[in-house]
């Protein structure tokens, strides 16, 4: 469970966060959700497709980190191995809370309590023992705000995608090299199809939006799929 | 001058539909005739459907409960699930639920939209029957039961629209679902609208309706006239004299009161399933919509007076509902003289809806038949008036063969029925009351229990798997077999097997499923994606 409260200078003084990262860290999950304009430095490690928040239905982008729940095949005895680490982790346990009776209410940094990185011994301080914000906070503070503006701009990208219908449902029929047979399916990616057919004015509204290039990068990332597969592989080799 | 008549073909080409009439069978034949000849400004040949409305008659709330077919219906017409949940006061209905039908103290069973588990395959009954401490049949046979009793939905929020986890069709408001349709025909499919009262039915030479003359829009003339008058039958019945079949000697239901209750509250649980409780001289039908109950007690009047069967209904809504909402019910009386017009295309005209016929809601038919009227009429559409003929003999054919399936199917109901209570029950199972060819498959069911070699065509309106729902679901018997097949053994195991794997279904069905009224909020808040 979640408990999520508004940072507090004097509640949480001495509260410290853990870094790097772990199963233990609450690293292990299958996908971690993303946005456009995040999609380069995701295409680069990890493939970009799509999914249902079980709660309502609709549809988020999502960096896929393994084929199972729980199964996160970049996490290694010494951390996690990529050259981009999803901003969503890293942004982990803080987030930004919004809106409650006011909508209009600018954003606060909140945290999780019971996030296993929340600490009173070990890791990194938010604040020095005058009260003042150290250097992680403020790191993290900066990483939040990203994440905001990240969010907002892609607020219209799914809605779009679904309207030129540029989403379809992708399943994975994947044989790994140890004879395991898996079939991933809730999954769906950009329809190239129908990409290739758009034509100038809808070109030009997504182009305008900034959503363009992210359907673009949604598109080469699938390329990563190959990459999982083989770490894949390579777990149960040393298994 | 007439804005509506733009002539009929001289060349025959039929190019030109009218219907006439409102309510949920004038707008889904609408519907689905313009979906599927859709109205394009650079086709050669103009296609033209044309809906007229009078706007002094009310439409009568037909039927409240539809099948599966409808999802493939509102899919054809391209009307998004979630507007329709929204904005009909729809939930889902994943069958029927029997009580009292047996021995009228309490007996229960079911009948679900899913057929049993590998149907095409195997017939689960003679291993049903072998079996000792059996569940009910239905509940041995598919998993779908199992989410009846919680009141829990047939699939998820993540789940597209028109998809399902287990089969389903809806409850609805049949007032606000041809609202909507005429939106969409109007609006999306081309169909114009035409709000005026029919005076005349003019005839043309050869016999066939040349065009009908309105209060307020004139003369309009078409190539195929589809009457959606109601019970008044203005086209087939009193234009054409197309005789009225009774079918009162078999099914003796003639009279119904229905009544709206609400609910207690916002979250109370809404039924997944009809509910059908039998009387002593009818059924009382009860039905979740997302915003009220839909109930009503449908009998046969030669049996039981209105006070009695007033009486009856409101004693159940006590039970259900509570003294207070009880007591603020008035029901409302609609007297029906159950049967069908002894053909229903005559010459350039179809009746479809009530005006072909109709027959207590004990399955809900009626709507299931204005969708397959609508569907043949679409499909089969005579392109010229020389090719109307055949069709028109094909489609009687078919639909004389789905009214007697439906007297036969629902009439298995009442004579498989031990109650010894009333006259009612006694006469219906009368012989003389019984069609012969139901009398003779009874004969053959105490040995044999039915499966595909039972249907007669491969389009019959109840299939072979709902009839063992009913005659298992009753407790009818069927003798064991005296032989063995070479296979006995693999089928035994497969059976079992089948069993078991119900039951673990029906658990993992039960977890992973949100109680209906849940899944309607959400489909408020977010609605269902379409992929």
């Amino acid at each position: 469970m979640s408990q999520y409260q508004v940072l507090d200078r004097d509640k949480h003084r001495e509260l410290r966060i853990k870094t790097g990262y772990g199963a233990a860290l609450g690293d292990a999950v299958m996908y971690v959700m993303t946005y456009p304009m995040e999609f380069r430095d995701i295409q680069s490690c990890y493939p970009i497709l799509f999914t249902k928040d079980p709660n309502t239905g609709g549809f988020f982008a999502a960096a896929v980190l393994g084929f199972e729940a729980n199964q996160n095949l970049f996490l290694h005895d010494n951390g996690w191995d990529a050259s981009y680490i999803p901003a969503l982790v890293q942004r982990q346990p803080f987030l930004l809370a919004t809106g409650g009776e006011d909508a209009n209410a600018a954003p606060v940094v909140s945290l999780d309590l019971d996030h296993p990185r929340v600490s009173d011994r070990e890791g990194e301080a938010l604040f020095d023992s005058q009260g003042g914000t150290t250097e992680f906070l403020h790191r993290k503070v900066a990483l939040l705000d990203k994440l905001h503006h990240g969010l907002q701009h892609g607020k219209g990208f799914v809605d779009a995608l679904l309207r030129h219908e540029l989403l379809e449902k992708i399943t994975l029929d994947i044989a790994f090299n140890d004879g395991d047979k898996r079939t991933v399916e809730g999954f769906y990616s950009i329809a190239e199809e129908r990409l290739y057919q758009l034509k100038g004015n809808v070109l030009e509204s997504l182009n305008e939006a900034g959503y363009l290039q992210p359907v673009f990068m949604a598109v080469a990332s699938l390329s990563r799929v190959r990459d999982i597969i083989e770490r894949r592989n390579r777990l149960r080799v040393q298994a | 001058m007439n804005l509506w008549d733009t002539g009929r073909n001289m060349d025959g080409r039929i190019s030109k539909i009218i219907i006439v009439g409102g309510g949920s069978a004038g707008w889904l034949s609408a519907g689905v005739i313009a979906a599927e000849h859709r109205i394009d400004a650079d086709a050669l040949q103009p296609f033209e459907v044309i809906l007229i409305e009078s706007p002094d008659v009310p439409t009568i709330g037909v039927g409240e409960g539809t099948w599966p077919s409808m999802r493939t219906t509102l899919q054809r017409m391209g009307l998004p699930e979630t507007d329709f949940i929204r904005e009909c006061d729809a939930s889902f209905k994943q069958g029927t639920w029997f009580r009292d039908w047996r021995t009228g103290s309490g007996d229960t069973y079911c009948h679900p939209f899913t057929v049993p588990t590998d149907y095409a395959e195997i017939n689960l009954v003679p291993h049903w029957l072998a079996l000792t401490d059996a569940p009910q049949f239905a509940d041995a046979v598919t998993p779908q039961t199992a989410l009846f009793a919680d009141c829990l939905a047939p699939k998820q929020i993540t789940t597209p629209e028109y998809a399902f986890v287990v089969n389903y069709g809806y409850h609805l408001d049949a007032g606000k679902f041809a609202e909507r349709l005429r939106r969409h025909c109007t609006e999306h499919l081309g169909v114009k609208h035409v709000r005026a009262n029919v005076l005349h039915i003019n005839a043309a030479e050869n016999g066939d309706i040349r065009s009908v003359t309105t209060d307020s829009a004139g003369e309009i003339s078409g190539d195929l006239f589809v009457d959606c008058t109601g019970t008044n039958s203005l086209l087939l019945g009193e234009h054409f004299e197309i005789p009225f079949q009774s079918r009162q000697a078999c099914l003796f239901n003639d009279t119904a009161l229905a009544a709206q209750v609400p609910y207690a509250d916002d979250h109370q649980p809404i039924q997944s399933c009809t509910r059908s409780t039998a009387q002593t001289a009818g059924w009382i039908w009860d039905i979740g919509l997302s915003t009220r109950r839909g109930t009503g007690h449908v009998y046969s009047s030669a049996h039981i007076s209105e006070d009695e069967a007033t009486a009856q209904l409101l004693a159940y809504l006590r039970e259900s509902a509570g003294d207070e909402a009880a007591s603020r019910v008035v029901p409302r009386k609609i007297r029906f003289q159950p049967g069908h017009r002894q053909k229903f295309w005559h010459r350039n005209c179809v009746a479809v809806g009530m005006s072909s016929g109709f027959i207590e809601p004990l399955e809900a038919s009626a709507l299931v038949m204005v969708e397959l009227a609508a569907g043949m009429i679409a499909d089969q559409l005579p392109p010229t008036r020389e090719t109307m003929d055949i069709v028109a003999k094909r489609y009687n054919q078919k639909f004389l063969r789905h009214w007697n399936q439906i007297v036969e199917f629902l009439k298995l109901h009442y004579v498989l029925s031990a109650r010894d209570d009333s006259p009612y029950w006694r006469d219906n199972r009368a012989p003389e009351s019984i069609p012969d060819k139901l009398s003779e498959r009874l004969s053959l069911w105490q040995y044999r229990s039915p499966w595909h070699q039972d249907a007669e065509a491969v389009d019959e309106l109840f299939p072979t798997a709902s009839y063992q729902y009913i005659l298992y679901g009753m407790g009818f018997n069927t003798e064991p077999r005296h032989t063995r097949a070479h296979q006995q053994d693999a089928r035994e195991r497969q059976a079992f097997e089948l069993f078991r794997k119900n039951a673990a279904r029906a658990t993992q069905l039960r977890q992973a499923l949100p109680g209906n009224r849940e899944l309607l909020n959400k489909v408020n808040e977010f609605g269902f994606q379409n992929l």
